[in-house]
């Protein structure tokens, strides 16, 4: 497979939350807005990429009896990295995102792509292969975040109260407070694991 | 046989050692780099709220120019730090904004107190409490906060305690109390 192809498998045809059905513990629990989402997805990028660079330098040099143990120091490193710039620099997404930064650690996704990827393929494709898989699940919990957010309170690309962001419901708009709560969470996630599932028969269709 | 998985143990042992001396090493490195961003956003975004309440005027960022006083070592040891909010205008400081603590009906009741130079109370903001909610927790209020104004600190505090909410009231005395004395013992360092 080329680059490209390590690049692209992430954002449709392996896309984690919906294709993989992985990592659900964070997909569901911050998706309140879509910037909880985005904050969430990007720090997972973030330790994905890293990690998977980190592992592929190194897979010669690390014994295959203690590759999990290496793996996770290498990974709960970038964590905890995370988890201090983002105090320092976004200190009410930290305060929002809480415990589920320094749960990036036991994110499967992360140590799933550093033992069947990075530890058998070179630095660029675990690059290309972090980016897009990093990539996908942040739109994903972008997209899913969005649709609560817009449900639930009405407005898109809301932060604080001082960055409110558009408020794009009409104004007899009833707030769907259910979408912002657990269940709601697994219902959208439901409603847009189904409509991919139906574009990829309707595209099988079409291409048969 | 033997010598080989001898080496094999010893090649783990060594790979592992240097990662986590390596994962170590950085994360000490950002840790000494976020480790003063991270404090001015943590007082920023719990403390800036009160200190915007009882000073009023100033041209400066009193959370960046606060000082810290040590006002003595707790059973450990260890010097007890309060932080000195500044409020400067042209560079001169006409008052200053602290935190003192109280004891309530249920824990410690915080109170920002915001002490001019000539030693007249501005106001005073409740930081944090666990009273009872309803009853003990009026003391947030305006109308209770409200009767520190003005007051000097050079006499006998004279409040309407809260009726039904006595050891509310007296806890947030004693906050203010202690945070006066504070700035009594440290006149000089803190003007």
């Amino acid at each position: 497979m080329s680059i490209k192809d390590e690049f692209t498998k992430g954002l449709w045809r392996t896309i984690p939350p919906f294709r993989l059905v992985l990592g659900l513990c964070p997909t569901l629990a911050v998706t309140t807005t879509g910037i909880n989402g985005a904050g969430m997805g990007l720090a997972t990028t973030f330790v994905l990429v890293c990690s998977n660079l980190f592992v592929s330098l190194l897979r010669k040099l690390i014994p295959t009896q203690v590759r999990i143990a290496s793996f996770i120091v290498i990974i709960a490193s970038f964590v905890v990295i995370v988890e201090l710039v983002m105090k320092a620099y976004f200190y009410q997404l930290s305060q929002f995102l809480g415990i589920f930064i320094p749960l990036i650690v036991v994110n499967c996704i992360i140590l799933g792509r550093a033992e069947a990827f990075a530890s058998r393929n070179n630095p660029v494709m675990s690059l290309a292969d972090g980016l897009g898989i990093g990539l996908g699940f942040t739109i994903s919990l972008f997209v899913l975040g969005s649709i609560r957010e817009l449900l639930g309170n009405g407005t898109l690309l809301y932060y604080d109260t001082s960055h409110p962001g558009f408020y794009v419901m009409w104004s007899s708009f009833e707030p769907f407070t259910f979408m912002l709560k657990p269940p709601g969470a697994f219902v959208a996630l439901g409603i847009l694991l189904g409509l991919m599932n139906l574009i990829t028969q309707l595209q099988a269709r079409k291409g048969g | 046989m033997g010598g080989d998985s001898m080496r094999d143990i010893v090649r783990m042992i060594a790979i592992l050692t240097l990662i986590c001396a390596a994962s170590g090493l950085t994360l000490s490195l950002i840790y000494r780099i976020t480790k003063e961003p991270i404090e001015y956003q943590t007082i920023k975004f719990v403390k800036e709220p009160a200190v915007k309440k009882v000073l009023t005027g100033y041209d400066n960022d009193p959370i960046l120019d606060r000082k810290k006083i040590v006002t003595g070592t707790d059973e450990r040891g260890n010097p007890i730090e309060i932080n000195i909010f500044p409020a400067k205008r042209q560079g001169e400081t006409f008052a200053v904004a602290l935190e003192g603590k109280g004891k309530g009906y249920h824990g410690l009741i915080g109170v920002m107190v915001g002490i001019s130079k000539e030693g007249k109370l501005l106001d005073i903001g409740i930081t944090s409490h666990s009273e009872t909610p309803g009853v003990g927790s009026r003391v947030t209020e305006a109308s209770f906060t409200d009767q520190f104004r003005d007051l000097s600190m050079k006499e006998q505090l004279q409040i309407d305690g809260l009726s039904g909410a006595t050891y509310s009231s007296k806890g947030v005395m004693s906050a203010v109390a202690q945070a006066i004395g504070y700035v009594d013992r440290f006149k000089e360092e803190i003007f």
